[in-house]
């Protein structure tokens, strides 16, 4: 059986280049966790830093097979995602709960 | 009576300008009370991208310099908006994961201009949805 555990990250506010370094600081994955629930509920606005650094993230996770969720309240960055083209990149949800079930779903995969 | 009003903005092009000069146009939009949440949304997610895009690349391994921002609304229902810079443009060939800005803008914008010479100078028109 499986020690891992699901890691939630969390950030709030504004994710824009101002605060890029502290952006890629916290998407951080090693590997232990059993999946990653990104959780931007309280982000008021994105912009397409916050997208490459999401998208760095999404890759070294991919690479340790550790799958990864999006919950996203904000409707400017959920048409951010979607004037980029990359509705198809993350498994985003509006609210935690289905995004949850969702990754405990894809961890025992 | 003037059928229009004016924003402008200039700051140095550093990470930290992007989010007030795009406050600045919030409060610019909110005054105007002729857009709605989804289209002011829109917009300042355009505006920014255009800003981090002088941020992030016209002042590449030079001192960095001014940014500059006009916006105009038009009596016709329309948004201008102008970002300057000084830097040097450079065509880059793509790269994984990034090159999203211009992409976002020309998605929201109705027209999309950009002209290099004595630095970058990007236009964009926005039409509104009047909220009265």
């Amino acid at each position: 059986m499986s020690s891992k555990s699901i890691a939630v990250i969390r950030l709030s506010g504004e994710l824009e280049i101002g605060r890029r370094s502290e952006i890629a600081q916290t998407l951080v994955v090693n590997g232990s966790e059993a999946g990653v629930l990104l959780d931007f509920s309280e982000v008021s606005y994105a912009d397409s830093t916050s997208l490459a650094e999401l998208l760095r993230f999404r890759d070294e996770a991919a690479k340790l097979n550790v799958p990864v969720v999006i919950v996203i309240g904000s409707k400017q960055f959920a048409r951010l995602i979607q004037y980029a083209g990359l509705s198809h990149a993350f498994r985003i949800f509006d609210n935690r709960a289905e995004a949850l079930t969702d990754l405990s779903g894809a961890a025992h995969e | 009576m003037m059928g229009y009003s004016e924003l402008r903005i200039n700051r140095i092009a550093r990470p930290e300008a992007a989010r007030p000069m795009r406050h600045a146009v919030a409060a610019f939009l909110a005054a105007s009370g002729r857009v709605d949440d989804s289209r002011n949304d829109d917009i300042l997610t355009a505006v920014g991208e255009a800003l981090a895009n002088v941020v992030e690349h016209a002042y590449e391994g030079t001192d960095h310099n001014e940014i500059e921002l006009f916006a105009r609304l038009e009596k016709n229902d329309t948004l201008a908006v102008d970002v300057f810079d000084r830097g040097t443009f450079i065509e880059r060939s793509p790269r994984p994961n990034r090159g999203f800005g211009m992409k976002i803008v020309k998605a929201i914008a109705h027209d999309v201009s950009v002209n290099v010479e004595d630095g970058t100078h990007v236009r964009m028109i926005f039409t509104l949805l009047s909220a009265k």
